[in-house]
């Protein structure tokens, strides 16, 4: 059978027979258990027998809550052997209200029309109200709760659904991405054909991202099973709570390939010290994948300097592009080299689109060429392609393209242009490479995860004194920041007297973090009427925020602390420019 | 473990680990007054689980609102 004819059942099985690789999971003390991949494909066939059992029918929809565990691998792959969608969902944030968590919950599970919800036992009981509010025919289990011996594996063609993945940043109106298991094996042909193979060396690889991320479970769970290769799992909050395991871990395994967003890298130079990284060699780490979010030059630089000393081979990190409507991956830069930054005239950048090298000017990290299958455009308003070197949207299109959105054939329709992903996204291609400069599509980008602006404005408008609807959250990356800072717009009611607008700043800024978790950079409250809108009256988060860097918001505005702090923010753009300048002067 | 000495040892928790200065109270809530974000949360929660060698539930998790509370649970595990 061809490659491109396989499912996923078909590489599970493959992998099966195959007792030196698996995955292996890194416990909370840092200990590690390796389930060999015919152990991996025995456990999924029990938990397919068990779905069957339980009456789990070809297509339906089973969605999982797990933390990383091999729980969460046995659910995932059962589901696929019994024919049915695995639906990954998050489990709760740490040490925060359960309500938004709930209610976001239920948003996907009935996106999905999920049957079944498969959970850890320790999430599984705070998951009662999201359970009885979306009422899955099949209840919510744990994997204990299933029956039965073996299933027997459903062999669907290539073209059948595989998985549905939630479009990061949508967990308000939550799109929920439908996968063949044609698109996610040519995503995984197209990924494991950029390794390096001429060295020889035996690829493993060391993964800390979340699961229920595609990023995570497709890049590095699927990508390893399909080699089959062996993949090491660190829970996502061991890492966050302590980078040094990540590094650790790829010295101990000598693994070859890992990857995580800027801001993870970033986390690494931040908090690891030298005493809890003592010893180790990262010389063997041939491929540090760096994608999910704007990749930052300083960052990067950083990383290396800080790691080199440890074998840390520079031309390790490699900025990649993609998004969950595309499986994973669009574009990988060249593995052979360093990663790849030029500087832009920021004028010419920003007013005319168009990418013009300046010494002075606003760097911006290539993220190199389509994957193996894939194609990249770069058009303008009128779809019409343009020439190298203008700004314009991002298309792509490529076999690893999704079906479409689970149930929602006009945000499907909204999504394609001509048969090609608007990606949303907005870049310019120089020298043969994709930049990205921006986005015009609402969603925040926050330590490598994507957020919806809704999510956090629902809660801005929970605050008394804000005018209800009519505040905006946009977040973008100023000069001088390792990663995007998040920003409120805010209109006051007018009852609400200019000496109170710190205190609203900062009741908006509590509450935010109280129903989100997320950090808020900066608080803008504003008089009534002062946001753009469109014609139908619907806030514009982009142009919003481009008033704002621009400094042209127009109403009158008191000036307040956080005024002077949204200022000092926009300063940091004016100053960087300023010291480059007299640096280039020098 | 008496109260006082969980509380001391989160105090020392909070202070390596999500940079809290200042004396920590039993009245603290900890996302307003600590200014817990969900990645500080999480460390806070992580450490403090290593350090007393307990493992909090998601279900008490979404009860605790203060420092007070996190005692409480602390002490009530550390019995168990």
């Amino acid at each position: 059978m061809p490659t491109e004819d396989l499912t996923l059942v078909d590489m599970l099985e493959r992998a099966s027979h195959n007792p030196e690789t698996g995955l292996r999971m890194i416990d909370r003390y840092e200990d590690a258990e390796l389930f060999a991949y015919p152990d991996v494909w025995r456990r999924a066939l029990g938990v397919c027998g068990g779905l069957q059992d339980l009456g789990v029918e070809p297509g339906d929809r089973v969605a999982l809550v797990y933390p990383t565990s091999m729980e969460f691998v046995d659910a995932f792959f059962g589901t696929i052997l019994a024919g049915a969608l695995p639906v990954p969902l998050y489990p709760p944030v740490r040490l925060h209200r359960l309500e938004e968590y709930q209610a976001r919950t239920i948003r996907m599970l009935r996106a999905v029309e999920a049957v079944l919800v498969l959970a850890e036992s320790r999430v599984r009981r705070v998951l009662g109200p999201a359970v009885a509010a979306a009422e899955p025919p099949l209840g919510c289990r744990v994997l204990g709760d299933l029956f039965g011996g073996p299933g027997e594996p459903i062999r669907p063609s290539a073209d059948t659904l595989a998985m549905v993945q939630f479009s990061s940043g949508t967990t308000v109106d939550p799109k929920p991405v439908a996968l063949s298991h044609r698109a996610v094996l040519a995503q995984i042909d197209g990924l494991n054909a950029h390794w390096p193979i001429d060295t020889g060396i035996d690829h493993s690889g060391v993964s800390w991202l979340p699961l229920y991320h595609d990023m995570g479970l497709i890049g590095c769970v699927i990508a390893a099973v399909a080699v089959p290769g062996t993949m090491t799992l660190i829970p996502p909050e061991l890492f966050l709570a302590r980078p040094a395991v990540w590094l650790r871990t790829l010295s101990a395994t000598g693994a070859t390939i890992s990857v995580a967003p800027n801001f993870g890298y970033g986390l690494c130079v931040d908090k690891i010290k030298d005493e809890q990284i003592e010893g180790i060699d990262l010389s063997r780490w041939r491929v540090a994948l760096c994608g999910a979010e704007p990749v930052v030059p300083r960052v990067m630089r950083r990383f290396i300097d800080r790691f080199t000393p440890y074998g840390l081979r520079p031309e390790a990190l490699t900025p990649v592009y993609g998004m969950s409507e595309a499986t994973l991956g669009v574009t990988f830069s060249d593995l052979r080299r360093p990663f790849v930054s030029r500087c832009f005239d920021r004028e010419l950048l920003s007013r005319d689109g168009r990418a013009v090298e300046a010494v002075d000017g606003v760097e911006l990290v290539s993220v190199g060429r389509p994957i193996a299958g894939a194609e990249v455009r770069v058009v303008d308003g009128d779809a019409v392609e343009l020439n190298e070197g203008l700004v314009g949207d991002v298309l792509a299109r490529g076999p690893s393209i999704m079906d479409g959105y689970f149930n929602r054939p006009e945000a499907t329709r909204e999504a394609f242009r001509d048969g090609w992903l608007d990606t949303g996204d907005l870049g310019f291609i120089h020298t043969g490479e994709l930049f990205l400069t921006g986005r015009k599509k609402d969603v925040l980008i926050l330590r490598g995860r994507c957020h919806s602006p809704t999510e956090v404005e629902a809660a801005v408008d929970e605050v008394a004194g804000v005018r209800t609807g009519c505040s905006v959250a946009v977040s973008w990356l100023p000069d001088g920041e390792d990663g995007e800072v998040l920003l409120l717009l805010v209109e006051a009611h007018r009852t609400v007297k200019h000496d109170d607008f710190a205190a609203l700043a900062e009741a908006c800024r509590r509450e935010v973090r109280s129903a989100t978790g997320l950090a808020v950079d900066g608080v803008e409250v504003l008089v009534p009427g002062t946001l753009p809108r469109t014609s139908s009256g619907k806030l514009r988060r982009q142009e919003s925020l481009r008033l704002y860097l621009a400094d042209e918001l127009d109403a009158p505005r008191p000036m307040t602390p956080w005024r002077l702090a949204g200022a000092a923010v926009r300063g940091s753009l004016e100053v960087a420019r300023l010291n480059r300048k007299i640096r280039g002067r020098g | 473990m008496t109260s006082s000495e969980i509380l001391a040892g989160i105090e020392l928790v909070a202070r390596e680990h999500v940079d809290f200065v200042g004396e920590l109270r039993p009245e603290m809530r900890l996302v307003e007054d600590l200014e817990l974000d969900s990645l500080k949360a999480l460390t806070l929660a992580i450490e403090v689980e290593n350090r007393f060698q307990i493992r909090l539930d998601p279900e008490v998790e979404a009860e605790i609102d203060t420092v007070g509370d996190l005692v409480d649970v602390v002490g009530r595990l550390l019995a168990d």
